[in-house]
């Protein structure tokens, strides 16, 4: 492939500042000079990733091994302590549940108000509101609030949005379980159709039957670096036999 | 800075469509809906006009009208400052899932209210209407109400400035919101807003320090208040109450001209506390989601 990366991570890094005693009052900033017990919680220890335009990437790994920083690093919500994040196309973060919905807001409104958040213009989510509520199925809901939505309903307005507005790259987290079966399976096979139609995927699971199902290579990131990485059969099976092996998962604090 | 404004830009629709929502989930499950903005200055004014004409027997005509000039500014002022305090703490759980340029919180908090300010206005200008038709020859429209777009820039920036300021601290600070709200208490009765300027000017402290009157007017929503009032209304005599040797007296004191270079110092202000602001907002917005 001569195509430039459509992720591309140099050397990432991301430290972020436990303060036990929190910064949010003014007392705190007014008692400057009283030594503050900060820690910094080094979650990213030097990450280097390439994505090919068209890739299914999957990232497996524990609790706390920094998958969910890894996600938000790419979708720019945080700035990285150093090393760099290269992404070329539109980005669509897939958000978890309702995440950027407005409750007393009816469907249609939450879908213009999600599509601009991802970067498109109204008229372009005018073109596609037909797409997105018939693939999430909700027509007879998409007029009332969505506070009165289950949380299936959300996460299938979620997903239609996200996979409907035509970006080239895709963060999942963790949400498609949310579905019926159904549901999932229409996901999946969008999943499918997007990948055939070169869009990147870099997706986040727990499920490691979907990480054999769509992943074309695994990431195993565990304490803050990339682990082992290769197609999905060899790291999972290494991934599964570990915790087979390692000791009870610690408490996280 | 340049580059944060063209993101900004490409960021728009962004911004329209926060504003379009915050408007349509304020009175969403409200009847009269939209209604309840312009009922809050109708209502203001009427309780006004009865206390000032009627209870206190206060002889200045029209003097509703002089008290909404100042009183809707003020109001707008405060309402931006107060919403966005509250708006990137408000807005953070969005902020943590995807980016967006973060000054989009606050400002629209500023634009939303902007609308319902300027929806006041308009409602100003009809109740000068109504009472020119019921009371042929008080205050009618003045000329000088064509530099009230100038005003309107003027008080944008200030009020752009002092939002991205307090929107960027209360994140990290939440006391800033309590501090800003017992300021605005104050900054109420210290500006010009339920009595007229001149009665400043005409004070004995200011007879002996002259200084006092320029110093009261440094302060931006005073001279903002006292603009919005010389232009947007005919001039107004006021008068006080004195003691000659002794001897209680009225004197009248004869309304003073708008003092542009007053004006110029706070536009300049303004801007200076816009430029600093959207300075300092983009230095902190990082942090926002790393908040401790």
């Amino acid at each position: 492939m001569s195509a430039l990366p459509a992720i591309e991570l140099k050397d990432l890094r991301k430290e972020f500042m436990l303060s036990h005693s929190g910064i949010n009052s003014l007392k705190t900033m007014l008692t400057w000079w009283r030594k503050r017990k900060i820690e910094r919680l080094e979650v990213l220890k030097g990450i280097s990733l390439e994505v090919m335009p068209g890739e299914c990437v999957a990232v497996v790994g524990r609790n706390g091994a920094g998958k969910s920083t890894l996600l938000s690093l790419l979708a720019r919500v945080y700035k990285p302590t150093s090393g760099e994040v290269i992404v070329r196309g539109r980005l669509a973060p897939l958000l978890e549940l309702g995440a950027g919905f407005h409750p007393d807001l009816t469907g249609v409104e939450n879908v213009f108000f999600n599509g601009v958040i991802l970067g498109l213009t109204r008229a372009e989510i005018q073109e596609r509101l037909e797409t997105i509520i018939d693939f999430s199925e909700l027509r007879s809901h998409i007029d009332t609030p969505v506070r009165t939505y289950s949380s299936g309903m959300l996460a299938r307005l979620g997903f239609s949005i996200a996979v409907n507005i035509g970006a080239d790259i895709l963060l999942v987290d963790e949400v498609l379980a949310v579905g019926d079966l159904e549901f999932e399976r229409k996901c999946y096979a969008k999943i499918d159709e997007l990948r055939a139609g070169g869009a990147t995927i870099l997706f986040v699971s727990h499920h490691l039957e979907s990480v054999r199902r769509v992943a074309d290579r695994c990431i195993w990131l565990s304490d803050g670096v990339i682990f082992q990485t290769g197609d999905a059969d060899t790291v999972l099976g290494a991934y599964v036999e570990a915790a087979g092996a390692a000791p009870p998962v610690q408490e996280l604090p | 800075m340049l580059g944060e404004l063209r993101e900004l830009w490409k960021f728009r629709e962004m911004l329209v469509t926060m504003v379009q929502r915050e408007m349509k989930i304020r009175y969403k499950n409200s009847v009269i809906g939209f209604f309840w903005s312009l009922l809050n200055p109708l209502v203001t004014v009427a309780v006004m006009t009865v206390v000032f004409k009627y209870l206190q027997n206060n002889p200045t005509p029209n003097l509703g009208a002089y008290v909404l000039a100042a009183y809707l500014p003020y109001m707008f002022f405060q309402l931006c400052l107060l919403d966005s305090a509250q708006s990137v703490l408000n807005g953070l759980d969005l902020a943590k899932k995807i980016y967006f340029p973060r000054e989009i919180l606050p400002l629209t908090m500023i634009v939303s209210n902007l609308i319902h300010f300027l929806l006041a206005l308009a409602v100003f200008f009809v109740y000068l209407l109504g009472v020119n038709i019921l009371f042929p020859g008080v205050s009618p429209f003045q000329v000088t109400s064509l530099w009230l777009p100038v005003l309107l820039i003027v008080n944008i920036a200030l009020v752009t400035g002092f939002g991205l300021i307090i929107s960027a601290l209360n994140t990290f600070y939440e006391d800033v919101k309590y501090i800003v709200s017992v300021l605005l208490y104050l900054l109420f009765f210290i500006s010009p807003i339920m009595y007229f300027s001149e009665a400043v000017y005409n004070a004995p402290v200011n007879k002996s320090h002259p200084w006092v009157y320029t110093l009261y007017h440094l302060n931006p929503v005073a001279t903002l208040s006292t603009s919005y009032r010389k232009l947007l209304l005919a001039p107004q005599p006021v008068e006080m109450r004195v003691t000659h040797n002794g001897v209680p007296a009225v004197e009248t004191y004869p309304a003073l001209a708008m003092d542009w270079t007053m004006f110029g110092i706070t536009a300049v202000v303004s801007f200076g506390l816009l430029i600093f602001g959207y300075h300092l907002f983009n230095r902190l917005k990082w942090k926002f989601v790393e908040r401790p």
